[in-house]
């Protein structure tokens, strides 16, 4: 029996709205969507930032200081904790001036994942193999 | 007319706040209009940092968002909420939010 694969597109800039925490949370989430799956069935999800979407990405974000509410970068670390795929469009970062140095990780947590810095074109292709494309 | 502009988000803003003139303009980033004051899309600075205006962006909308003073367009001054009340009080008749 073949697993699921969801791809979970965040292309919306951080904080103004819920959509891109919403994007991060849903992915964390698939872990109860098994319930919900045949035996021996499993869901693959991955995340992939593009567009205004890598702006979710920088780290040293201070959104509970500032706003009292957890930090995008904090939901993206908890993505990585639990072993999720996040991949980052390579043009994109680039677009917009950011350099690797500036992206957030989870290693001062323990995870072993990084998010992936990649080129379009890998998204594509995780988009075209996914059973399901799920745009925030 | 003394106009206070807030700008809060990044991209749909930018046509709307093209148009606008005043003879004092203040264009003041908040929430994630501040990746108008540091972010350069292909290079370019956003277009509204072009207008005649004095821009000031909020020291705690870019520290949320990992971004600091060093990130800011130099045109633009890093300014605190205190600041902005100032503004608000002192420098603008008249504010809108786009």
């Amino acid at each position: 029996m073949s697993n699921v694969k969801l791809a979970f597109l965040i292309q919306r800039p951080p904080y103004k709205s819920e959509t891109a925490t919403l994007g991060i949370t849903h992915a964390i989430s698939y872990q109860v969507v098994e319930m919900l799956l045949e035996d021996g069935q499993n869901v693959i999800p991955t995340v992939c930032m593009v567009g205004e979407g890598v702006l979710n990405c920088l780290k040293d974000q201070k959104a509970m200081e500032n706003y009292g509410v957890m930090s995008i970068e904090s939901h993206i670390k908890n993505g990585l904790l639990v072993d999720l795929d996040i991949l980052v469009c390579k043009e994109d970062l680039a677009r917009f001036g950011i350099s690797e140095d500036r992206i957030a990780d989870a290693e001062d947590m323990g995870a072993d994942k990084k998010l992936q810095i990649v080129p379009y074109a890998e998204i594509q292709k995780v988009m075209e193999s996914s059973n399901h494309l799920l745009v925030f | 007319m003394k106009l206070g502009v807030f700008v809060n988000d990044y991209k749909s803003t930018v046509e709307t706040v093209d148009r606008l003139t005043a003879e004092k303009l203040g264009i003041i980033f908040i929430q994630n209009g501040v990746f108008h004051a540091t972010i350069k899309d292909n290079g370019k600075a956003s277009p509204i940092l072009d207008k005649s205006a004095n821009f000031y962006a909020l020291s705690e909308d870019l520290a949320t968002r990992g971004l600091t003073n060093t990130d800011v367009d130099s045109r633009v001054k890093v300014v605190t909420y205190s600041d902005v009340v100032d503004l608000i009080f002192n420098d603008y008749e008249k504010l809108i939010w786009v």
